[in-house]
């Protein structure tokens, strides 16, 4: 039923009744997403148990080729006749022991401390110690490798418990044949995802948490590897990187993050409307060389950024084209600051960005500004609506409707948008004012390439980049739900 | 058609302050052609303008890239047009080596790229649309997850996971090819879209048929799916020639492995930059051609994965 | 050729869902069976575990005397026309029929003739080199079912394949589906919620609703039997009136009581009753509209209404009449034997008697919604 008393308020009425629903309704969510949080841990909790107890049927029910299985790996299947299988687990159980025992076991066990032999120099011979480095880094590696050890001995075990049914049930095994051939067919997306998925864990999920592990020790240029050690510092990095004063970084951090922020939302929302602003004029009906129009703005998609915004960074440096002219033409007297005053540095920054901006929007635009069904239009000029009204009343929310989750992804894509900043401004002004190396047009993302490139800062580094998580992650969370098209999928539809 | 009645409806709205039946005043009549052309003239002035401010910075780069170093200047000056037009620059570039070399690593690269990338991305993204086994959800938000982490927040650990094979410096070539492949997979959202909107039924009726899964994938996907391949392939093979960072700082001081993007960045701001700015222009000219070329004539599948991925997140 | 058993086969979703419950049905070799349902019914869901595309929760599904279970689709001799088709688009027509033998490393000249003589029952000879974009709707209809019927199959599977076709195409391929049945002579397993074609089609009528089996039966048996409410309102069109009638019951008679109106029951309806022992009770009391008469005097011991709607069909008039403060009740007239005066009286507004007689009435719970008659 609609709520009819609700339909007939006016629209500050309704925006109030929206915002009290709102806010009575805030604590019910807060609950249900606790009780959401002691549920998934049940959940947990019972799974675990059902694992376990699963774990000890397979045991106690077990022929004595399954309870073998428990210490040789593949010893069940091998002697049920999937040699191939049994081959294969008993393979990795094997290199998982040599690797332990002369590999990673020594680096796991070296963890606590990150090594605790120093490198020193006995003459002129320097006789390296412990490499603080290699020790987390292959610790990550190794960690992984005892829980994929972990997962691959209970699917070892899990198998046998699945043939040994099957056995008595008189049905036959798979054949290796069979095994072969279901990875082209019921079992292909294990044959497509290896790689991908192994790419992604030496290549992302890997150096992501070595990362994260790294903001909580003393990496940075005192304490280099293999020269000098590092250890744990716990959370001291964070608050270095948080707190106010001289020694810290926070007020320089406040600013960063500050402009990082309105950045995004001028980078975001600017090159949204003036796209869609360019788009409606290129397709309103009677507009002609549309393509030509289209594709001078697409110019700038094509050309390599590095190319476009490096000259145009040069452009709008201090003895660049725009100041010579400008002096020439006898416009002004002395060179305007473009990278060297604050906000000159940021306005220009946000208004050459909108070159870059516009063609993607103007073509995503274009797209959806097609699909809108033109008896909408046909309608309302029937119902007497002009031009700007059918904008505001169709065009706009229809786009919006259809570009939410578009805007969300653009807005954490500014927040990351490194390009623009380093190759027009690198990141300048600098100042005294601001620690960490930071200028005023830095991004916590630029910023974090400086402290690893330039300051060899690595710990901080680690510092910005889960901030930056933290901060994309609230976003997302909070902005998700919010976007119309994901709560109502199918109201324009 | 419908009866119309002789008197003309007239719209009416109730006014509820008032208590009464107000009639919707009818838009005052204007002279439409008119404004409709007064409309088209203001929004040809402002595409004319744009146009202009669009180009300009690509036609003073060509402008610049023909001055000569050594008979006018090979820095930045207060003038635009050369004053004697010279292919100078051009003939450093050749003769130097240097940007020959960065240019090839870059093809290189991109070629390689745009090949093992478009295998990777559409081996994710057709499982991930068109099969479900366990653990799927858990893939995709995983991918979500780490995607929030900024990117170069790896870079020194991969620069240490490269080294340790040799892949940096003088192996900075493979090792970047490894770099933008490894983690692909993780930007399967489009072509992953594009794939949900084949009907799961052909899957079903080739499987009927007797097809595998590998059979449909080959046969029926693939050859459905040339839009999304070509989008694949081109942003492939495009990116590679943009990338400063992980460029700079896996070849790390090497230059015979520059990319032209760290080759290019060094000329203009690190070495003598007012000696090389006009080599920089010639040779940024040089990427941008066969790059715009290129993407001019694949301009069609560009835009459908674009507005695609847009429109749905 | 091959007989498809379902014994006791569930689906039940991830989400805990139950799609189809409890379903046992033997189709019978060289049997049509149509099954017919509202959507969400689980007709499809059926359809699609005989397939092979969906597993079965529970249950054993056999096809001939094989357990198929655990079978592939591809290995359970089935063929399937899709509703949307399903066609590869970008291949030939010519192909698309030849797909699954090439899958199956037939030579060519055996696909070849398979796929000409398909082509040839179904005239789409002239369109074989055509990709199907340039195909019209029935055509690609016919496309569809070619490549179901060059696999020789042992059961076809038809999910709704004419629901994308208009009125009148549908009508035109639905004959022609009877007459392809006639000529493969094979088991047809056939999806719809088109109780028409359900009818003109089957053999067998499976009516499904909520995962439920409602009835199943013959045309004939499903129109003049329905078991329950629902099967009685689903079957024919317009649909059943339906009536809240009193049933009284006095020393072995059965009498109808509604008001200003009381039916005697003969015959089988009073014989059945009598057996079941039903006592006096509340009833739902359903006519089909083409089994009341429209009386065009007023009459004692009748039922009245005021017309609302008079809808001309042609051969016959829909009348939607209003009784005070009751439910519409539709009324089928022929119009061949009307008189001008009679037609007058069918005028929307007008008061109308109509009455029906017993042998026509349908008597259901109106607690179980189970016929007390069937």
């Amino acid at each position: 039923m609609a709520d009819l008393e609700y339909l007939g308020l006016t629209r500050p009425q309704k925006a109030l009744r929206r915002l009290a629903a709102f806010l009575t309704g805030l604590p019910g969510r807060l609950g249900r997403g606790l009780l959401g949080l002691l549920r998934a841990l049940g959940r947990l909790a019972r799974g675990a148990w059902h694992e376990l107890r699963d774990l000890a049927l397979t045991f106690m029910e077990g022929d004595w080729k399954t309870r073998t299985s428990f210490f040789i790996m593949g010893f069940g299947s091998i002697a049920r006749g999937q040699v191939m299988r049994g081959l294969l687990f008993l393979l990795f159980q094997a290199v998982f022991l040599l690797y332990m025992l002369f590999f990673g076991g020594a680096y796991l066990a070296k963890w606590g401390t990150l090594g605790d032999v120093e490198t020193t120099r006995q003459g002129r011979v320097t006789v390296y110690g412990d490499n603080s480095f290699l020790i987390l880094l292959y610790g990550v590696l190794t960690l992984f490798f005892v829980l994929a050890f972990l997962y691959t001995w209970r699917v070892n075990v899990r198998q046998n418990r699945i043939s040994q049914r099957l056995q008595q049930a008189g049905k036959p095994l798979k054949t290796a044949r069979e095994d072969v051939a279901a990875l082209a067919d019921s079992q292909f997306h294990k044959t497509l995802l290896a790689l991908p998925t192994l790419g992604i864990f030496l290549f992302t999920i890997v150096p992501i948490v070595f990362m994260v592990l790294v903001a909580f020790t003393n990496y940075d240029y005192n304490h280099q590897p293999p020269g000098k050690l590092f250890t744990w510092v716990g959370l001291s990095n964070f608050r270095t990187m948080l707190s106010a004063g001289s020694a810290n970084y926070g007020s320089t951090f406040s600013q960063v993050l500050l402009w990082t922020l309105i950045w995004a939302f001028f980078a975001t929302f600017l090159n949204y409307f003036l796209g869609m602003m360019v788009a409606i004029m290129i397709n309103k009906k009677g507009i002609r060389l549309k393509k030509l129009w289209r594709t001078i703005l697409v110019m700038t998609i094509a050309i390599p950024q590095f190319v476009s915004l490096l000259y145009v960074s040069k452009m709008f440096a201090a003895d660049g084209l725009i100041n010579s002219y400008l002096m020439k033409w006898g416009w002004i007297s002395e060179a305007l600051p473009f990278w060297t005053n604050p906000t000159w540095a940021r306005v220009t920054i946000i208004v050459i960005n909108i070159w870059i901006g516009i063609p993607y929007l103007m073509l995503i635009a274009t797209g959806i500004l097609m699909n809108i069904p033109a008896d909408l239009y046909e309608s309302a000029r029937i119902d007497g609506a002009n031009a700007v009204q059918m904008y505001g009343k169709i065009t706009l929310p229809y786009m919006l409707f259809v570009t939410g989750p578009y805007l969300l992804t653009s807005f954490i894509g500014n927040i990351n948008n490194f390009n623009v900043i380093f190759l027009l401004s690198g990141g300048g002004p600098m100042s005294m004012e601001l620690g960490g190396n930071a200028g005023y047009t830095d991004l916590l993302i630029t910023w974090l390439y400086k402290m690893t490139v330039n300051n060899t800062d690595y710990k901080m580094a680690a510092v910005i980049g889960i901030i930056v998580f933290v901060v994309t992650a609230l976003i997302n969370v909070v902005v998700y739900n919010m976007i119309p098209s994901v709560k109502h999928e199918e109201d324009f539809q | 058609m419908a009866k119309r009645d002789a008197i003309p409806e007239v719209e009416t709205y109730i006014d509820h302050q008032a208590g009464v039946i107000r009639e919707v005043q009818p838009p005052a009549p204007r002279s439409k052609k008119a404004a409709e052309r007064r409309a088209n003239r203001a929004i040809y002035t402002a595409l004319v303008i744009i146009s202009v401010v669009w180009l300009a910075p690509f036609l003073f780069l060509v402008l610049q890239s023909f001055r000569s170093y050594l008979t006018e200047d090979g820095g930045m000056v207060s003038y635009l047009v050369p004053k004697a037009f010279s292919l100078d620059n051009y003939r450093f570039l050749f003769e130097d080596g240097r940007y020959l070399r960065w240019y090839t690593n870059t093809l290189t690269i991109a070629l390689f790229v745009s090949v093992l990338q478009t295998g990777m991305v559409l081996s994710v993204s057709y499982v991930l649309s068109r099969m479900r086994f366990r653990g799927r959800r858990f893939i995709m938000n995983m991918i979500l997850v780490l995607g929030m982490f900024p990117g170069f927040l790896t870079l020194i650990a991969l620069y240490f996971l490269l080294k340790q094979f040799g892949l940096t410096q003088e192996g900075a070539i493979p090792g970047l090819i490894l770099i933008y492949v490894a983690s692909s997979g993780m930007g399967y959202y489009i072509s992953k879209g594009f794939f949900d909107t084949i009907p799961k039924s052909l899957d079903e009726s080739a499987r009927i048929d007797g097809a595998t899964r590998f059979y449909v994938f080959r046969r029926i996907i693939m050859p459905l799916s040339k839009p999304i391949v070509i989008y694949t392939i081109l942003m492939g093979f495009m990116a590679p020639w943009g990338d400063y960072v992980f460029a700079s700082y896996v070849a790390f001081g090497k230059s015979d492995s520059y990319n032209v993007a760290v080759g290019l960045y060094r000329w203009v701001n690190t070495l003598d930059f007012q000696g090389y700015f006009t080599r920089f222009c010639a040779g940024g000219v040089l990427v941008a051609i066969p790059i715009t070329i290129l993407f001019f004539l694949l301009q069609r599948y560009y835009v459908e994965g674009v507005t695609g991925g847009a429109v749905k997140g | 050729m091959a007989s498809v058993t379902l014994e006791h086969v569930k689906k039940i979703y991830d989400n805990k869902v139950v799609a189809v419950q409890d379903f046992n049905l033997e189709i019978k070799d060289k049997e049509f069976v149509v099954f017919v349902g509202p959507s969400g019914c689980g007709k499809s869901t059926t359809l699609r575990m005989i397939a092979g595309l969906e597993d079965i929760s529970e249950g054993i599904l056999k096809i001939g005397d094989r357990v198929v279970n655990d079978v592939e689709p591809k290995d359970r001799d089935i063929a399937m026309v899709f509703q949307n088709y399903a066609l590869y688009p970008h291949i030939s027509v010519y192909e698309n029929l030849a797909f699954s033998l090439r899958i199956r490393k037939i030579p060519q000249e055996e696909v070849h003739r398979r796929v000409v003589q398909a082509a040839h029952i179904l005239g789409i000879e002239a369109y074989l080199d055509r990709k199907p974009r340039a195909l019209s709707g029935g055509q690609r209809q016919r496309a569809a079912i070619g490549r179901a019927i060059v696999r020789e199959p042992q059961v076809f599977l038809m999910d709704e394949p004419l629901s994308n076709l208009d009125a009148k195409l549908r009508n035109q391929m639905r004959a022609e589906i009877i007459l392809l049945r006639r000529r493969l002579d094979t088991t047809f397993v056939y999806v719809t919620h088109d109780q028409t074609e359900a009818m003109t089609l089957g053999d067998r009528i499976v009516i499904m609703k909520d995962g439920f089996i409602q009835q199943v039966g013959s045309p004939q048996e499903v129109f003049e039997k329905p078991q329950n409410l629902f099967v009685a309102g689903f079957i024919g069109s317009p649909q059943m009136n339906v009536f809240d009638a009193e049933l009284e019951e006095d020393a072995g008679e059965y009498t109808v009581v509604l008001p200003g109106f009381r039916l005697r029951l003969e015959g089988e309806r009073a014989q059945l009753l009598r057996k079941r022992c039903i006592a006096s009770q509340a009833v739902k009391l359903g006519v089909r509209p083409e089994h009341a008469q429209a009386l065009f005097e007023a009459r004692d011991n009748s039922l009245k209404g005021s017309i609302a709607v008079n809808e001309m069909m042609g051969s016959e008039l829909h009348l939607h009449i209003l009784r005070e403060g009751e439910q519409n009740v539709i009324l089928r007239v022929p119009t061949v034997d009307l008189s001008p005066a009679q037609r007058a009286i069918l005028e929307a507004g007008q008061t109308i008697h109509f009455s029906f007689q017993s042998k026509v009435v349908q008597l259901f719970d109106p607690q179980t919604e189970q016929s007390l008659l069937f």
